[in-house]
């Protein structure tokens, strides 16, 4: 096992520059996961630690090996893919033990190998099939099982569940939590779902337009995101931003959004004061959005008057799409007792120091 | 649901007689030739033509005793066999070195040399040849038989290995492979349809070959297709003989492509549809 740094890593195709000055180090034993949206690079830093990609400039490090300049197979690593990449020519066996002949081990130890394999994945069966007669997520252990007999330093995985049907996706994602458990392996898993990342990560890394935005276990990553678009892309539904203006009156600070303005908590002040009067994005996520409790403190300044526009009821929560004036805003909120109809006036407060004010020029987060 | 039915009749009538129109002509020369080798010379000039006769042998028993066409027929298969397993052995990395690295420009150049008119190659073989003695020699047509089967393979194979998931060869390097060896563990066996129609149409190209034959062979080398010039002389134009003769360079090939039928027609439509 081993820790994987990546130093001022850069990948540029022609003009296009893929990956910006990468720096990150993932440690020893550590489940990382990259993730961000499609064209964020996350898949060119992954084939580049694999060896799979040209190195534009910057290192990459093995446990305490550079290995820019080595060979995929010398790395000491094994992939998972995202189409699975299983040898149609070969069965299960020949597929898990295709890496360790190749690497001349002796029949026995490979036979072995691919025996414990087998009985980790529970793919005994299989092992005598092709893989055009494996289901996907039959394929996607079978997959897996060639990465663990190689017993590499360093697991990666690009996208291994995104061909999955979304149950067997929840499922296998508690598998490959548990097989890092049982392995204890270095595990580098790239994925644009954040739920995955959410689910999975002992650390997430956030990547967008080929640059780091943000690392953090994840419930650090949750809750205080470093900028408005890790802000965006951490959570489900997503974080509502609000285009607001901050002012200072007498008691607080207050973000004014034209239709509705909030008082900012008093632990936000320091953090405001620089921005006074200066255009800010509001951010407040879905579930920090309640209906309006009337035994509330009415000095709080957190309640805002909108109107429903859908009702989406998932059993015991509700989605709330709401509109007021000009913003629209999502709430996850408690099924209340009366139901709610589409269109009615209602009245929310909003959790307030589980908001965030963001920067509209550098989309930084003030607070 | 009745005029649907018929407008379906009719389409289905339509469809075959579409397609006896496109084979009926092939297909007549084709049974017109075999018709040739099994009558008599008189038979066969004839008018109007008989079409109901009793068949003779004895002409394809003379291609054999008269023109030594065994001789020939081997000279042919060594050729054709040599030029489609050369073109493999360096048709095959090319193509695969085309299709990964983009080497389009390459392509077009081998393209060229395919296209180019072959009688303008001729003399300068010729001369080339003859300075190095080798008129007259397998090497020298075997040689010259790879600018048709060349090409062919390469610029089948080309949309072959373009057509085949790169992640593939990812996972092979990852597992151990080096290139070559994920060319030749991964991607050929992968290929076997497309190599199989490659150096079946190679061959084919190859055996019809006349051009280059009937320049740089002598008596020792001749190849079928000239041989069976040969039997127009000054004198008389031997119908039957080139008839038998004809049916037999035919026969070998026909057999051949009917058994890989599948493969073929798979692999030309091949990389049209990725899957």
């Amino acid at each position: 096992m081993a820790n994987v740094i990546l130093k001022n890593l850069v990948k540029r195709f022609n003009s296009v520059t893929a990956v910006d000055d990468l720096s990150l180090e993932v440690h020893d034993r550590e489940f990382a996961v990259l993730v961000g949206s499609s064209g964020c690079g996350k898949t060119t830093a992954l084939r580049m630690i694999a060896g799979l990609e040209p190195i534009t400039s910057g290192e990459i490090f093995i446990g305490d090996t550079l290995v820019n300049d080595m060979d995929p197979k010398d790395r000491d690593i094994a992939m998972v893919f995202q189409n699975y990449a299983l040898y149609p020519h070969m069965n299960v066996r020949e597929n898990l033990g295709f890496g360790l002949k190749i690497r001349k081990f002796p029949k026995a130890e490979i036979d072995a190998r691919v025996q414990e394999a087998a009985d980790i994945l529970g793919i005994h069966d299989l092992l005598e099939r092709k893989p055009k007669e494996l289901s996907g997520g039959q394929r996607q252990r079978v997959a897996l099982g060639r990465a663990i007999v190689r017993k590499p330093k360093v697991f990666l995985f690009d996208e291994p569940l995104s061909n999955l049907d979304a149950k067997l996706r929840v499922a296998m994602r508690a598998e490959i939590s548990k097989l890092h458990r049982r392995l204890g392996a270095t595990i580098i898993y790239v994925t644009h779902d954040q739920v995955e990342a959410m689910t999975m990560a002992d650390r997430i890394f956030i990547m967008h337009k080929g640059a780091l935005q943000q690392t953090g276990v994840p419930m650090e990553v949750y809750a205080k995101p470093a900028n408005r678009f890790v802000a965006g892309f951490i959570g489900s539904p997503a974080m509502n931003f609000i285009d607001a203006t901050l002012v200072r009156e007498a008691d607080a600070w207050y973000i004014d959004a034209g239709e509705f303005k909030v008082k900012a908590p008093a632990a936000f002040n320091a953090r405001l004061e620089p921005y006074a009067g200066r255009q800010v994005v509001f951010g407040v996520r879905p579930e920090d959005i309640a209906a309006h409790d009337p035994a509330a403190d009415a000095r709080a300044g957190n309640t805002l008057t909108a109107r429903t526009d859908v009702v989406q009821t998932l059993g015991a929560e509700i989605f709330v799409y709401l509109t007021c004036g000009a913003h629209s805003l999502v709430a996850l909120m408690e099924a209340p007792e009366q139901t709610l109809t589409e269109g009615q006036r209602l009245d929310v407060d909003l959790k307030m120091v589980k908001t965030h004010v963001f920067d509209r020029e550098t989309s930084q987060t003030i607070v | 649901m009745a005029k649907n039915r018929t407008a379906k009749a009719l389409k289905t009538i339509l469809f075959y007689a579409g397609a006896i129109a496109l084979c009926a002509p092939p297909l007549f020369v084709f049974v017109w030739m075999i018709m040739t080798g099994l009558k008599t010379g008189v038979q066969n000039i004839s008018y109007p033509p008989e079409f109901i006769f009793m068949p003779t042998l004895e002409n394809f028993r003379a291609v054999f005793e008269q023109y030594n066409f065994f001789h020939y027929l081997m000279n042919s298969l060594i050729i054709a066999t040599l030029a489609t397993a050369i073109s493999l052995v360096l048709g095959l990395p090319a193509a695969y070195s085309i299709a990964k690295y983009r080497q389009g420009k390459i392509g077009i150049l081998i393209l060229i040399a395919r296209m180019t008119p072959f009688v303008s190659y001729l003399l300068p073989w010729y001369i080339i040849f003859r300075y190095l003695k080798l008129i007259d020699s397998y090497s020298a047509l075997t040689v010259t038989h790879l600018i048709i089967t060349m090409p062919m393979v390469i610029w089948l194979m080309v949309s072959f290995f373009e057509s085949m998931p790169g992640e593939l060869e990812d996972a092979a390097m990852i597992d151990g492979c080096s290139r070559w060896q994920s060319f030749l563990l991964i991607v050929l066996p992968l290929m076997r349809n497309g190599i199989a129609t490659s150096a079946i149409m190679a061959f084919i190209f190859s055996w019809n070959q006349f051009l280059f034959s009937l320049i740089l062979s002598g008596p020792q080398t001749k190849t079928v297709p000239v041989a069976v010039y040969n039997f127009i002389s000054y004198g008389k134009i031997d119908w039957a003989g080139i008839g038998a003769a004809a049916t037999l360079i035919v026969l070998p090939v026909s057999i051949f492509a009917f058994f890989v039928r599948k493969s073929i027609v798979q692999g030309l439509t091949m990389g049209a549809l990725k899957d």
